[in-house]
């Protein structure tokens, strides 16, 4: 028997991680700036250790930007290759969309590319619902679509192809990096990508439930919400896959980056603006708020959702504040955070947190404040 | 200081004590789950013995245990009181702390105390096979050795989660002679029909009863046979509570406040209820403590009130504190305790409140069981260590106020087939669970009525 041969899209944002070292925070647009501090290209010795593993592979083929963006790594590995998309001398952004259409266009099963959140960006724009892998080499990467180091990529990368793992929905956050060079860390959350995950048995043993079914867990998740939603309350719900899956559940389009209000059952206000929701809390009595982790880090409060401000979670209570994960995801995160901006609000959310994750089910989890823990 | 109380073998109690015969409130009656009419004696038939039927519905206070059921008790009956002085001295405490071992059975467990007799009354009755389910896998240990010393077959439907993380429970059944099959299996209707519904299901306690109820209905040769929750299981337990007490007597001492693990109600109510007549007639002073998973906590958070006793909707309908016979609990390390309800004897006292009830967490609880297991050695089952951390709390609060309160532990069975538990809390893999149970309020409030 013939094994399938599969088919890898391969890039590398060769100028990522190079500010990190040097103090600059990220390397958008900073490049010749970290270059001058004498920052040393990071890049291809990351995608290197990832694509060494795979050149005793017989059944991978590569597509590949030219070059530095992709090329020379897998020649130094002997990887086989065809160059689906030449880029300019100085590479962009914009070489990075260019080089995941052509890759898309060639049929390939994953994109692999090397970089931080801002290729992660990129990358996750030109993919669509392709599923896509990070090789960790940025400055700051916040998104959940990064292995955890080279050689994992590695492997995730083969059992995806091998059709061994599955790809599941994650978040692409980024980090402003002018306002971050200022001190301040504000991140957005800038779109849904797939990405192949290994199973993380969420208890021990491969005996209770694999991440197999974290799908099911969603729509456990929004059974018990679209019964505990129906007390009249209007529910502000958060941003995320698991908050868009009660939406679903209820027939309501979720705005899936932004801040929807549902009551009765009914969209009452779609990708509502903190002045929206401080509206809303003039006219109505009870109102609570339904949100889940974002990112690889996950942030509850503060990342993807700002339009929940502490004004806001001020007003409605923090007890009537409901956090929803499956409980996949919050084995992988060793507490859930909050950044709200106001570190009064920040202190009253930290400690030990009910978070539903599943039908009639909840667990106990930390919940720290961003700004104690020095990330 | 003397460590243990032991009994002689000739001082094996004679008869259980029924509770029925002296609560306030009276049981209300089970229902038939198709009719929802009380359950008559004819209705139980189809699953029961007649003795253990009558025992079901009886209101005597002292029911005779039989001498062939006593001949086997001698096997590890008595079994011992012991002072946890060394634990005592780990805590600094004024308190006085007793523990009565149930693990010294050869099921390791309290679970053989109504498992021989429940075989003896069936192997009497001319039954051939017995059918049951099993959560943590002590009950269905306990029933492979009864049916196995009364020459009787054994089928056990054990709850997929303990399946796979106690395969070495499943080995001694099959020791024992009977045949263990995960629940959800493919051996019963309902059994296929959730597995088409849910494939990656943990299973839970309310699925396995509907599946050995399902199996034995189907079978003339062959009863069912439930190790918790039925009045005939906690009066056979009760015999813990007789002996504990000459135990305590033997002592000079008598207890302030009694901890035992719940989740059907089984030990707890065994070791408890013969001292519920001290408190009615004597008015002692006894606080008697529940102590359940806060992952399924039916007894501090449940509703008191009507439900099924299993998942199908097959087994009776009984007035309890329930969590919904559709709530599947969270696969915790404490899978005995797996219970959506509790027995409806011990119920009926919570409402009472003549009994109490303290929910704990998985982490607490480990942690108190390996200071436990430090300090007196023995390593217990994660069900029992729930009595272990609330008791211990007191301990601690009698070293701040001075009290030399006597404090009870039940220590319903060791931990030897529960290592991979005690691996995972070591290694921090531990979830604390938490039932939702305002969340859960709220979603029933609304909901249609069906």
């Amino acid at each position: 028997m013939v094994a399938r041969v599969g088919k890898i899209g391969f890039l590398i944002n060769p100028i990522a991680g190079m500010g990190g070292a040097v103090g600059l925070k990220g390397t958008d647009g900073l490049a010749a700036a970290a270059l001058a501090r004498g920052a040393k290209p990071q890049a291809a010795v990351r995608a290197r250790a990832c694509l060494h593993l795979l050149s005793q592979e017989p059944s991978l083929l590569f597509f590949a930007a030219s070059g530095e963006m992709g090329e020379n790594v897998l020649l130094q590995c002997g990887l086989p290759y065809t160059v689906a998309y030449t880029a300019a001398r100085e590479s962009s952004s914009e070489d990075t969309k260019l080089a995941c259409r052509a890759f898309l266009e060639n049929g390939v099963d994953l994109i692999l590319f090397c970089g931080g959140d801002g290729t992660a960006r990129d990358v996750a724009n030109a993919a669509g619902l392709r599923p896509i892998l990070g090789i960790p080499a940025g400055v700051k990467m916040h998104s959940g679509v990064f292995a955890i180091s080279p050689q994992a990529a590695a492997e995730l990368a083969l059992g995806f192809v091998r059709g061994e793992l599955l790809a599941r929905d994650t978040e692409i956050v980024d980090v402003d990096e002018e306002l971050y060079r200022a001190g301040e860390l504000q991140t957005r959350l800038y779109a849904i990508a797939k990405t192949p995950y290994q199973p993380v048995l969420v208890q021990e043993r491969k005996r209770i439930y694999s991440s197999a079914s974290e799908e099911e867990f969603k729509d456990q998740i929004a059974l018990f919400a679209s019964e505990f939603m129906r007390d009249g309350s209007a529910y502000i719900l958060g941003a995320g896959t698991t908050t868009a899956r009660i939406a679903e559940l209820l027939g309501v389009e979720k705005t899936l980056l932004g801040v929807d209000v549902i009551q009765e059952g009914r969209l009452q206000q779609k990708d509502a603006s903190e002045r929206d929701l401080l509206a809303l809390l003039d006219r109505e009595k009870s109102v609570k708020v339904i949100v889940s982790p974002i990112g690889a880090q996950g942030f509850i409060l503060g990342r993807g959702s700002q339009q929940i401000s502490a004004s806001v979670l001020r007003r409605i209570g923090v007890e009537n504040l409901i956090i929803v994960s499956t409980p996949h995801k919050l084995a992988e995160l060793p507490r859930l955070l909050v950044d709200t901006g106001d570190l009064e609000m920040d202190r009253i959310l930290a400690g030990k947190r009910m978070v539903v994750t599943g039908y009639r089910i909840a667990q106990r989890k930390e919940t720290a404040a961003a700004s104690a823990l020095h990330i | 200081m003397k460590i243990k109380y032991l009994l002689d073998e000739e001082e094996i109690p004679k008869k259980w004590y029924n509770v029925a015969a002296d609560m306030p409130t009276p049981l209300d009656p089970p229902l038939h789950p198709g009719t929802l009419k009380p359950l008559s004696a004819r209705d139980m038939e189809m699953i029961f013995p007649k003795a253990l039927i009558q025992q079901e519905m009886s209101t005597d206070r002292w029911i005779d245990i039989p001498e062939e059921v006593r001949d086997i008790y001698r096997l590890w009956r008595p079994t011992p009181l012991y002072r946890a002085a060394a634990l005592e001295k780990a805590l600094q405490t004024p308190a006085k702390i007793y523990y009565k071992y149930e693990g010294v059975s050869p099921a390791g467990s309290h679970k053989p105390n109504t498992a021989v007799p429940q075989a003896y009354y069936n192997m009497k009755e001319g039954i051939e096979r017995l059918a049951t389910e099993t959560g943590a896998g002590q009950w269905g240990s306990a029933l492979s050795l009864a049916t196995c010393l009364f020459g009787l077959k054994c089928t056990v439907y054990m709850v997929r989660s303990s399946f796979d993380s106690k395969p070495y429970r499943k080995s001694a059944m099959r020791v024992w002679g009977a045949d263990c099959f995960a629940s959800p299996s493919d051996k019963t209707n309902f059994g296929r029909k959730i597995l088409a519904e849910m494939p990656g299901t943990p299973g839970s306690l309310g699925i396995a009863i509907s599946e050995a109820v399902e199996d034995a209905a189907s079978h003339s040769d062959t009863n069912y046979a439930l190790g918790s929750v039925l009045n005939h299981v906690l009066l056979h337990q009760t015999i813990e509570g007789l002996e504990l007490k000459k135990q305590f007597d033997l002592a000079d001492d008598y207890p302030d406040i009694m901890y035992g693990c719940c989740g059907g109600g089984s030990n707890f109510p065994g070791m408890v209820f013969p001292f519920i007549p001290d408190k009615l007639k004597d008015k002692k002073d006894l606080r008697m403590v529940a102590c359940e998973p806060s992952a399924c906590p039916s007894l501090t958070k449940g509703l008191y009130a009507y439900d099924f006793g299993d998942t199908a909707g097959m087994a009776p309908v009984i007035k309890m504190f329930t969590l919904g016979h559709d709530f599947i609990p969270p696969g915790i390390h404490a899978g005995g305790l797996r219970y959506h309800g509790d027995a409806p004897l011990l119920c009926n006292l919570v409402h009472d409140g003549l009994i109490e009830a303290t929910a704990l967490q998985q982490n607490e609880v480990f942690e108190a069981a390996t200071l436990f297991a430090r300090s007196e050695g023995i390593i217990p089952a994660p069900e029992a260590a729930h009595a272990i951390k609330p008791a211990i709390d007191e301990a601690r609060r009698c070293k701040k106020t001075g009290e030399a309160k006597t404090i009870f532990i039940s220590l319903t069975g060791h931990g030897h087939f529960d290592m991979a538990a005690y691996d995972a809390y070591n290694d921090g893999k531990l979830v604390d669970y938490e039932y939702p149970a305002d969340l859960v309020k709220q979603s029933l409030a609304k909901l249609p009525r069906v």
